[in-house]
């Protein structure tokens, strides 16, 4: 129980005036007038009384919010507050940053920052029945509480403004220049430019380079094609036999090209 | 090629987030930014800045319970502080730059906020809400006083009827705190005054019939009683009557306390030493004090028993005298209001403003003590206040100048029993806020009919000569090349309506109330608690036609009238103007409640069953002479009437017309009604159906065929039943193309509960989804309930429920502390492509509870107040879940991620065909789908989505304290082109492959006639 008046740390009169108005019953409120005698005289059979009246430990958990560069002041945060758990434990945060969460019972509780534009990190605050200060450990939402991070945080709390919400999504605006800048783009720009001037190219080629593309070409296809209809074997042979193939027999090649070569230009 | 990049980039767009672009912040929505109805005086307040400039703003506490600064030159708000709702303002004070407040029970938290700005400067717990002792009225017992003396801006304040306390302005501690030693003793304090020799506090002692003044005289440096005395009196009426005024004199500041006892004023000055024995004022018998804000300035307002309304200054020597007298008063005028302020130099002013009956008009006499050498000058005016739209002048406050001798120039804040708060300059209306906004029970978005084409000649082309259409048809034809140039330009470069345009209307605009292209353009029709309905153009918020309602027969005893349920009986499908059905609760003020029906034409306010004359007040209809216990829309073919039932579960019809009885008479053993009834706390869930014929009452009847079978400490809370929609695919085909079926059966509800012991705090919520024919449980979920109280937050749409709720890991120990969002989808039978036509099953089949469930449970980033679904034309788009958040934002969250088969790994092939991704138990939180972006918008209680004409599109309306208005689209505007679609881009491509083929035509046939000849 908390009411040991002589061993707190963080003001001693404040939190008993908190017990006693937790507690509410006439004999201990006739000595709040005086409190400074109380924590010398009253016997500690009487505190003992008191913490039997007085069974919960009324706590305020205090902190500051630091202004930094993504939250300078107040007036960037508006109105906001530091809750515990679903907030039914609040304070509001006031101009130079500070809050203080008034009579927190013991126990663990999550404390959020509830403002409209700005993120915080979560933290987890353990208020703990005896005297010392309470703890103070980072928080990831969504994971378990025990066991608790062995990290643990200074006391009174400081809560650093983490980011700034960013709600809107910049238009996307037709650019020319970043059109043809797109990869796709120039891939399909270089196809086109490609299939245009291939008459050309063929036409000012030297006939055996030329020959040897096409055969090239003509092996390529088949593999392709033969690896779409999924026969691997026939792809891989034609990519393999087809190099001993065309050796032997370069002569009569070129009339049967020359005639491929014919029919697709009749067929233009 | 081009296409090709197109189509790839709009299949990526589909899939990233939907979001604002800046450009469209405050264009596809708006906000309005509200306080709430002001429940005192407003005060005027000025502080001096830094350079001797002054500025003013208008502080108002609000039903609401917001504290708020209003610009007196334009009405627009300065700033606002939001108190939560267990923490109610009771009392507030502003001095120089700060407001001090003092809010939840018996003042438990003391506040400073910057009077300018509305930044918190100090926040100080005083005592434990438990310990906080409730009086009534709220501010009983409580008080705050600045300490003027020296610059210390030390604050005293009095909380709980008996502990004052000094707290230090700058760093905000108590220096000092005083307790009564008896508090069992019936004195309440509700007084402080500040001297700089001793606080006085000022409280009434409760004796024999009546009570008596006690007075205690505090040291203002170390807070020690300097005395305490019983001042002889006897008061009737409450601390109301005190009066404390003040002088400023030469020798320090003298205080005066007074009071009415049988009829004559009674005063005693406060002294360190408390000596002083009480006066009598002689003179005129008095009816009543009353207290104008003036009381430091020595002035004080009492009125005879003839209505007339007398000054009393506090003089030099110490005495009270009659200073002024307002006269006239008759039956022909109100009972005047009374209300003081000070101008620029301080000098007090005092105004009466009172409504004459005769002239239709209200009046204002301001009087300047200070001037005509200190006799007096009384400067009047008359006003149009519009008494048929605003109701009746409930307070008033004034601000006035004194530009030069003889002339005052007034400025009155008038707040009126409908919630408006009024300024006006001297006769000069200067705005009106509409602060009954605040408080929208129930609101409706109604289509609004199609822009009419003015087609004069339709129909004469018969009868006229040839001579007369030539004529005509030249007059008409004179105009085409003006409209060939156009079509050519709108051809060429033309702009499209574009889904993220403004559909708000030009300001000059006349034309009459039509929607715009996509069907964006809607009016709202909201009614309010204060007695007034309003008709708000969705495409701005502007306010369109406002109505008061008529209390009918409870005129004479005064009242109100809760809306309750709103209908659109009417639409514009239906070939008519849309038409709505308001029905309402009224509570008299000799405690009989009926139900009413307001029947309002939807674009102009109109009263469609005529009994109201023109735009006089809304008269109603009464329905039922009781309670009503539930109301529904019946559709019958194009017919549409509303269905009430009162406490006996009889059914009344509205518009009560023979088609409707008959048309009922037919539906009436077909219906099933799933009805909460009971007492606060112990509300039961029962199944209904209608009696077939009616009973000797002439009136059907409901009788009770099921109860659901809850545990007899189970409150059902509330239901939510399922929203009208049209439902696009009755069934998923997933990826392997088997097909899930929707369990749509129409009479499912979903049932809120709370479990709690007898008189104490709620132990667990519970969630139950009902088949409403019958009583089957379908799906039940227990869930904590965090801090005693059930909070369940459940939205329903075809076979999908999404709840919220908060766990405060009590079941299990490992498990964390935080919100938790539900999602559950119902699909017919035991698995895939088992179909039982739930949608058309009858109520007695068995297959109605052989069904699936999906379910999956995630943390949600942070409490809500509402939430719901957004709506579409035919249900095709996917539906979002929109959440108002506790951090003032209207939120949306995509279905994708709250789909409850994601699968608990990575996803397989088939599953990512569904777009189905690896569950997550942590809701991404994504700033991007803040709908309502930058806005505080404050306390949102409630958001309705209606669909627009665009199926991808839906429009969300949200009321609280603000208004929200915008629109979206879950699945983007797929229906409509592209914002970025380039027209001119498209016809410059295609004209350039025309120029290209124009070109190479010549060359390719040059190339193949050569090639015929060259050919081998």
């Amino acid at each position: 129980m908390e009411c040991v008046v002589g061993l707190n740390v963080i003001g001693s009169k404040e939190k008993v005036r908190n017990c006693i108005d937790a507690c509410g019953t006439p004999l201990l409120t006739s000595s709040v007038t005086s409190t400074v005698d109380i924590t010398m005289m009253i016997p500690l059979l009487i505190l003992t009384l008191v913490s039997l009246l007085c069974s919960s430990l009324a706590f305020d958990l205090k902190g500051r919010v630091v202004w930094n560069e993504i939250c300078p002041g107040i007036g960037d945060l508006g109105q906001a507050k530091v809750v515990l758990d679903n907030g039914n434990l609040y304070g509001s945060v006031t101009r130079n940053g500070q809050f203080v969460i008034p009579e927190v019972p013991s126990g663990t509780y999550i404390l959020s920052v509830v403002a409209h534009d700005h993120a915080f990190e979560r933290l987890r605050i353990d208020v703990l029945d005896t005297d010392t200060l309470p703890e103070v450990r980072p928080y990831v939402p969504g994971t378990p509480l025990s066991p608790p991070s062995p990290v643990t945080l200074p006391y009174p709390i400081t809560l650093i403004p983490r980011a700034r919400y960013d709600y809107y999504t910049p238009q996307e605006s037709f650019n020319l220049v970043g059109m043809f800048q797109n990869p796709m783009m120039l891939l399909m720009l270089g196809t086109g430019v490609l299939m245009l001037a291939m008459p050309y190219i063929m036409k000012n080629m030297d006939p055996e380079v030329l020959q040897e593309f096409k055969e090239r070409q003509a092996k390529i296809t088949d593999i392709q094609s033969s690896i779409q209809n999924g026969d691997l074997k026939t792809g891989l042979s034609a990519m393999m036999g087809g190099e001993e193939k065309t050796s032997p027999a370069p002569a009569p090649k070129p009339q049967a090209s020359a005639a491929r070569n014919r029919g697709k230009n009749k067929r233009r | 090629m081009l296409t090709i990049v197109r189509f790839l980039w709009a299949s990526f767009a589909i899939w990233t987030a939907y979001a604002l672009h800046p450009s469209e912040a405050g264009v596809v929505d708006w906000h309005k930014a509200l306080l709430g109805v002001p429940l005192t005086r407003p005060d005027f307040h000025r502080t001096t800045g830094a350079h001797g400039a002054t500025r003013s703003v208008v502080l108002t506490a609000t039903s609401n319970n917001v504290i708020g600064a209003v610009h007196p030159e334009n009405g627009t708000v300065a700033w606002r502080y939001l108190f939560e709702d267990r923490d109610p303002v009771v009392g507030y004070k502003a001095y120089n730059d700060r407001l001090a407040t003092l809010s939840g029970p018996g003042g438990a938290t003391f506040r400073i906020l910057d009077v300018n700005s509305g930044h918190l400067l100090h926040e100080l717990h005083l005592h434990s809400a438990d310990s906080g002792r409730l009086f009534e009225p709220v501010n009983l017992g409580v008080a705050i006083a600045f300490d003027d003396s020296d610059k210390s801006k030390d604050t005293f304040v009095l909380t709980n009827g008996h502990t004052l306390r000094r707290i230090n302005g700058k760093s905000g501690d108590i220096v000092w705190g005083w307790t009564s030693p008896d508090q069992t003793s019936l004195v309440v304090y509700s007084k402080v005054v500040t001297t700089s020799d001793a606080i006085y506090l000022i409280g009434l002692a409760k004796s024999f019939a009546s009570y008596t003044v006690h007075v205690s005289a505090i040291s203002p440096d170390n807070g020690e009683l300097l005395s305490d005395a019983d001042v002889p009196s006897s008061i009737i009426n409450g601390p109301q009557g005190l009066i404390v005024v003040s002088h400023e004199g030469t020798r320090g500041k003298s205080v005066r306390l007074a009071w009415l006892e049988q009829a004559r004023i009674h005063s005693v000055a406060l002294t360190p030493q408390l000596k002083d024995k009480p006066t009598i004022k002689k003179g005129s018998a008095y009816l009543q004090v009353h207290d104008i804000g003036l009381q430091e300035k020595g002035l004080f307002v009492a009125t005879k028993e003839d209505g007339s309304g007398r000054v009393i200054r506090f003089s030099e020597d110490g005495a009270l005298k009659v200073f002024w007298e307002f006269a006239d008063s008759s039956p022909k005028y109100t009972e005047s209001t009374y209300a003081g302020g000070l101008d620029k130099d301080g000098w007090p002013y005092i105004a009466r403003v009172y409504w004459s009956h005769v002239f239709r008009q209200a009046s204002a006499h301001v009087l300047a003590p200070h001037l005509a050498e200190g006799k007096g000058l009384v400067t009047g005016f008359t006003f149009p206040f519009e008494t048929q739209k605003h109701g009746i002048i409930a307070n008033v406050a004034v601000d006035a100048a004194n530009p030069e001798e003889f002339r005052v120039l007034s400025r009155l804040v008038l707040t009126t029993t409908t919630g408006a708060v009024q300024l006006w300059q001297q006769d000069q209306h200067q705005w009106t806020r509409e602060e009954s906004l605040a408080d929208i029970r129930v609101a409706e978005m109604v289509e609004l009919p199609e822009p009419q084409l003015v087609a004069s000649q339709v129909g004469i082309e018969e009868t006229e000569s040839f001579g007369a259409r030539l004529r005509r048809q030249l007059a008409d034809a004179q105009d085409f090349p003006q409209y060939a140039i156009n079509f050519a330009k709108r051809f060429a470069t033309g702009s499209y309506a574009s889904a993220s345009s403004s559909i708000a209307p030009a300001s000059n605009d006349t034309s009459p109330l039509s929607r715009d292209t996509f069907g964006f353009r809607k009016i709202i029709v909201a009614a309010t608690s204060h007695g007034k309905v309003f008709g708000i153009d969705s495409a701005n918020g502007e306010i369109i036609w406002s109505r008061v309602f008529g209390l009918g027969w409870a005129a004479e005893v005064g009242g109100r009238i809760f809306p309750l349920k709103i209908f659109t009986t009417r639409t514009v499908s239906d070939g008519d103007t849309p038409q709505v059905v308001i029905v309402g609760q009224r509570k008299a003020d000799n405690s009989l409640v009926d139900t009413v029906a307001f029947h309002i034409d939807a674009l102009t306010g109109e009263d469609v069953s005529g009994t109201s004359i023109g735009q006089d007040i809304l008269q109603g209809q009464d329905v039922i002479a009781g309670a009503l216990v539930e109301a529904y829309l019946f559709q019958d073919g194009p017919t549409k009437y509303v269905v009430l039932l009162d406490e006996y579960l009889q059914v009344h019809l509205f518009p009560d017309t023979p088609e409707n009885a008959d048309s009922f008479h037919k539906v009436a053993p077909s219906i099933h009604l799933p009805l909460r009834t009971g007492t606060a706390g112990s509300h039961r869930l029962g199944g209904h159906k209608v009696s077939p014929e009616k009973e000797f009452t002439g009136r059907h009847i409901a009788y009770p065929i099921w109860t659901a079978s809850l545990p007899p400490n189970e409150d059902v809370r509330s239901i939510v039943t399922r929203p009208h929609e049209p439902v696009a695919s009755l069934g998923k085909v997933l990826g392997n193309r088997t097909t899930l079926y929707k369990y749509l059966n129409p009479g499912v509800v979903v049932v809120l509960t709370s479990t709690s012991t007898p008189s104490g705090p709620a132990t667990s919520c519970g969630v139950y989804v009902i088949d409403g024919t019958k009583g089957t449980i379908l799906y039940h979920a227990n869930l904590p309930a965090a801090g005693g109280v059930c909070d369940v937050k459940a939205a329903f749409t075809e076979n999908w429920l999404v709840y919220h709720y908060y766990d405060d890991g009590s079941a299990n120990a490992d498990q964390a502390k935080s919100y938790r969002m539900v999602s559950l989808e119902f699909y017919e039978g035991s698995g895939v492509d088992d179909k039982t036509s739930s949608s058309d099953l009858s109520a007695y089949s068995n297959d109605t509870t052989r069904i699936s469930v999906y379910e999956q449970s995630y943390v949600f980033p942070r409490g809500i107040s509402t939430i719901t679904t957004t709506s579409t034309k035919f249900g095709i788009t996917v539906k979002d879940i929109l959440v108002a958040g506790n951090n003032h934002q209207v939120q949306s969250f995509p279905r994708r991620f709250l789909d409850p088969r994601r699968p608990n790994r990575k996803p397989t092939a088939e599953e990512q065909e569904e777009w189905l991704i690896q569950y997550d138990p942590l809701l991404p939180d994504d700033p991007k789908r803040v709908l309502s972006h930058r806005y505080q918008v404050a306390r949102i209680r409630k958001i309705i989505t209606s669909p627009a004409l665009l199926e991808s599109t839906s429009l969300v309306f949200g009321y609280g304290v603000d208004l929200f208005f915008t629109r979206v689209a879950p699945s983007k505007t797929f229906d409509v082109l592209n914002e970025n679609f380039n027209k001119a881009q498209l016809v410059l491509t295609v004209a350039g492959l025309a120029l290209a083929i124009v070109i190479t035509k010549p060359m390719v046939r040059r190339k193949r006639l050569r090639e015929r000849w060259y050919a081998s």
